[in-house]
């Protein structure tokens, strides 16, 4: 009998205990932000863009959800865009990959006064006539030139760009400022892959082999990264070609310790879904907005600096 | 003596190297029913083309109703008053009756580009006409699919003696039903009949042709072999005739009377 | 006109079953379902305020626009597997036209319209010439086209969208016809009293938040109605049933079944055009990525409103429904919150169960077996 009571009372304070816990978690603002990007399901850069979110709604106390086209149709994007409009959100976190298609959308928004920053594609001058509070991303065409500069001081006179982000002018952006730092025109050296791994291998390998002077190979991202490491090892070129790549996973990293590729241009994605919730949450909550847009990158990470990000490649990195 | 409504001369019918129709004559009353007959093979389905105008004559000449003709295509058989009934290729089992009934001649009301179907006009007469052949529909939106082979076989000749058909060419119209439903059909193509309208009834099995016709003919190898009248000739000669003599008495020795 | 006396033994079909049983009864039911769910998921959520509708309808009549076409093609016994190329071709086509060449854009859509329409008929008659089967034909279309798109876009535009629409389109005597928006003075109207809510910043502030109906929403119910309306009222409608029912038999009647389904190619190929010309309008440009995978949608639709595979029977209004679930499925998925993959789950059933009541209601009209 005195069991039973001792349970009981341990019990209704465990549950006391618990209402208190949702009561409280209830006065802490609770903000509801949604995250919208433009690729498809099968990019995995968003991995860490959505740990980078998440993690900061953690600590502010807000949710995030994640939505994007499945197929990467732009015209999708829209819709998504108005939808998350009409849910009326507390903020809305949304890239910008093509003005004229996702403009209008975005400034319909802020027009109903939901607070929008703007990350990862876009600019900062886009960001700002769309009405958006403020933009994290990475420059595409200063990173690309920041990365041929690079290739050029090593000596690089030739490259080539494999692109698998069409319709996204992002990857053209990005080439072309490749091309202009390492002081070539951007001719036919930036070929459109396809987004499937073995159809990426063999359009590098044959590009590869009718341009046999090609001295540097830039790649945009991990979906194109990884194929052409396993390319390089197949014609035997890896280690001897100049490689850079966008992005980090674990398997850039590990081809950088392999001294396969040179270097990774890290746009820090982590920020880019990090800064964007805490930016959003210090507005709603207290008002203060930093003044100006935030370059996430790029951050050069090569074989010396590899150690931290190895551990977090993929998930923070 | 009546002019034939249907008459074929001397047809003869060749495709390149390949004889298919070597020397066919026949012709048709209003008000008889003329008999085909032919075992697979003969030339049956080349001398039906023929006639509902499908395929051209290589050689010989065709008339209707005493005027000689030259048909290009089945529609201008159709425009002239000969209707066929395909053994297989009757009716869309998918559609309703009255939909099949009036198909290729709808009514319609209305003008200009907004015209649409008279469905009061085609229903009341779909039923009406059916009614006549001893089919009682539920409703003219009753789909084909409900009907059994020979109420289906009906209709089609139904909708032939409405729109006018002066000779119906029946092509195997027995041959996959069953004993009460040939006689279903065997009983709407004497009503035919006695319209006015002169039918060929092209089988290849003798005792449904004797229940039914006025006169007979044998085709063989693509060639007629010669009319014969009701009551002038007997089954056995008929079966003999249509298989080729000498054979089938050898067989008919072995199998003893049961063919 | 004389009574018709009925044969007492047989039973009459009750008024209400005759109503009840039609080809697109398993469409309503699948419909009603659908709209339960979300009813109940998400019935306090936006998705039903005006925005919300306005929202999630815009896409249904995407998928409209073209499940009439496929329908009445369907129908009529033959399948173009190409219609969702030609929906990015014929926006590519109209946005090179008018930022490339620099003509009008009224004379760019009407131009577009004309290719897209030569296509259709090169289909069918190809289909019908050959006699292969028009899955085949148009399968091959289905790549001539994307690549040709693709290429286009690279080759004069040097990336694979070509952007600038919106401004071309301003002005022009026709575009809002397909991009634009209608009863803008009425939403206006009611914006300024209140009923619906308006921005509260920016340049378009004080303006109703939905400013008018999607025209492609207009061209969506019109489509339907017409479509409808040929396929079960008129002598056209009759043939296009018979074509795909038993073609050699219509012939045998009398019907022109080769115009028929020719006719039937082109206009699956205006609708697509239609399609892919609002998209261009509607979001300023032309990407050689619009319309993937979307016949295959389309013939799901098609199905699931009660056709069936081989031809001859089926339901323009159902094919239409189906178009409605799409639509509101894939928007309403975001207001609800709910997993994409267990959607999936959900909506695989639902088509499964209209499918089967579909066949089981055929069977009841048809009286197959």
């Amino acid at each position: 009998m005195k069991n039973l009571s001792f349970k009981a009372v341990l019990l209704a304070s465990l549950a006391a205990t618990a209402a208190m816990g949702v009561v409280q978690s209830a006065s802490a603002a609770d903000e509801k932000y949604v995250l919208i990007h433009h690729s498809p399901d099968s990019e995995t850069f968003w991995n860490t863009v959505k740990n980078g979110a998440s993690l900061a709604a953690k600590e502010v106390g807000a949710t995030v959800t994640f939505r994007n086209p499945p197929s990467g149709d732009l015209a999708d994007m829209v819709r998504i865009i108005q939808q998350t409009t009409a849910e009326k959100p507390d903020g809305i976190i949304v890239t910008i990959p093509d003005l004229e298609t996702v403009g209008g959308a975005i400034a319909d928004a802020v027009a109903q006064g939901i607070p929008v920053v703007t990350m990862n594609t876009g600019t900062a001058e886009e960001s700002k006539k769309l009405g958006a509070l403020l933009h994290v991303g990475q420059p595409e065409y200063e990173a690309g030139k920041g990365a041929g500069e690079r290739a050029k001081a090593e000596g690089m006179k030739s490259f080539l760009c494999v692109n698998s982000l069409f319709p996204n002018v992002a990857g053209q952006q990005r080439c072309e400022g490749f091309a202009e730092g390492l002081g070539v025109p951007l001719g036919e050296q930036m070929i459109d892959s396809g987004t499937d791994a073995a159809e990426i291998a063999n359009r590098v390998k044959a590009y590869l082999s009718s341009h046999p002077d090609t001295s540097a190979v830039l790649t945009l991202g991990p979906m194109t990264a990884i194929p052409t490491i396993k390319a390089l090892k197949d014609n035997g070129m890896a280690g001897d070609i100049y490689f850079a790549t966008f992005d980090l996973n674990p398997d850039i990293s590990q081809a950088i310790k392999d001294g396969v590729i040179n270097f990774a241009i890290d746009q820090q994605p982590f920020l880019q879904g990090y800064l964007p919730v805490i930016t959003l949450t210090n507005d709603l909550r207290y008002g203060v907005l930093q003044a100006n847009s935030v370059l996430s990158g790029p951050g050069f990470v090569t074989k010396d600096n590899l150690s931290l990000v190895e551990s977090l490649a993929g998930k923070y990195r | 003596m009546t002019t034939p409504i249907l008459e074929m001369i001397d047809i003869q019918k060749h495709f390149g190297r390949i004889i298919a129709l070597s020397g066919v004559s026949f012709s048709v009353m209003p008000g008889e029913c003329h008999c085909l007959l032919g075992d697979n093979g003969a030339g049956k389905s080349t001398f039906i083309k023929t006639m509902s105008g499908a395929h051209t004559p290589t050689v010989g000449e065709m008339r209707v109703a005493g005027d000689t003709v030259h048909f290009t295509s089945p529609r201008e058989a159709l425009a002239a008053g000969i209707a066929t009934v395909y053994q297989d290729l009757a009716m869309i089992p998918l559609m309703s009756v009255s939909r099949n009934f009036w198909l290729g001649r709808e009514p319609e009301v209305g003008f200009g580009p907004l015209r649409w179907l008279d469905f009061k006009k085609a229903d009341a007469i779909t039923l009406e006409q059916m009614k006549q052949m001893g089919i009682n529909l539920r409703e003219p939106g009753q789909a084909v699919g409900t009907l059994s082979g020979g109420e289906r076989q009906t209709v089609a000749i139904a909708r032939a003696v409405y729109f006018g058909a002066k000779a119906l060419i029946l092509d195997e119209p027995t041959s996959a039903l069953g004993v009460r439903q040939t006689a279903n059909v065997l009983t709407t193509i004497d009503r035919v009949r006695k319209k006015g309208i002169g039918v060929v009834f092209i089988t290849h099995n003798v005792r449904r042709a004797m229940a039914v016709g006025d006169r007979f003919t044998v085709l063989n190898r693509g060639k007629t072999l010669g009319t014969a009248d009701r009551g002038h000739i007997s089954s056995e000669e008929l079966q003999s005739l249509m298989a080729g003599g000498e054979e089938l008495a050898q067989l008919e020795a072995s199998l003893g009377k049961t063919i | 006109m004389t009574s018709i006396s009925t044969d007492e033994r047989l039973k009459r079909n009750s008024l209400l079953r005759r109503a009840l049983v039609r080809p697109e009864l398993g469409a309503i039911g699948g419909t009603a379902a659908v709209f339960a769910f979300f009813l109940i998921l998400a019935g306090g959520t936006q998705m039903f305020a005006l925005d919300g509708v306005i929202n999630w309808s815009t896409v249904s009549a995407q998928f409209i626009v073209l499940a009439v076409g496929v329908s009445l093609l369907m129908i009529a016994g033959e399948f173009d597997l190409s219609l969702g190329s030609m929906v990015g071709f014929s926006g590519m086509v109209f946005g090179l036209l008018v930022i490339h060449v620099g003509i009008p854009v009224w004379v760019a859509i009407v131009l577009t319209f004309a290719v897209c329409a030569l296509i259709g008929t090169i289909n069918g008659v190809l289909v019908i010439r050959t006699g292969l089967p028009s899955f085949v034909v148009t399968l091959a279309f289905m790549f001539i086209l994307r690549g040709a798109t693709i290429w286009s876009a690279i080759t004069f535009n040097k990336q694979p969208v070509v952007s600038g629409i919106s401004d071309a389109a301003a002005g022009d005597p026709i575009a809002w016809l397909f991009g634009g928006k209608a009863f803008t003075g009425l939403f206006t109207w009611l914006g300024q009293q209140g009923i619906i809510e308006t921005y509260t910043r920016g340049t378009r502030l004080g303006q109703p938040i939905v400013d008018g109906i999607p025209m492609l929403i207009l061209w969506a119910i019109g489509l339907v109605i017409v479509g409808q309306w040929v396929l079960t009222r008129t002598k056209f409608g009759n043939w296009i049933y018979a074509a795909g029912g038993d073609p050699q038999a219509a012939r045998n009647v009398g019907v022109p079944v080769a115009r028929v389904k020719v006719l039937m190619f082109i206009v699956a190929a205006i609708c697509a055009a239609l399609l892919g010309i609002s998209q261009a309008i509607e979001f300023g440009s032309a990407a050689s990525d619009r319309g993937i995978m979307t016949e295959f949608e389309a013939i799901i639709c098609v199905v699931f409103g009660g056709a069936l595979l081989t031809g001859g029977y089926g339901s323009v209004v159902g094919a239409a429904l189906g178009a409605v679930i799409f639509g509101v499925v894939q928007q309403g998925l975001f207001f609800t919150n709910v997993e994409s993959s267990l959607f999936r789950v959900f909506l695989g059933t639902i088509l499964l169960g209209a499918v089967v009541a579909n066949t089981y209601i055929r069977r009841s009209i048809t009286g197959e077996r």
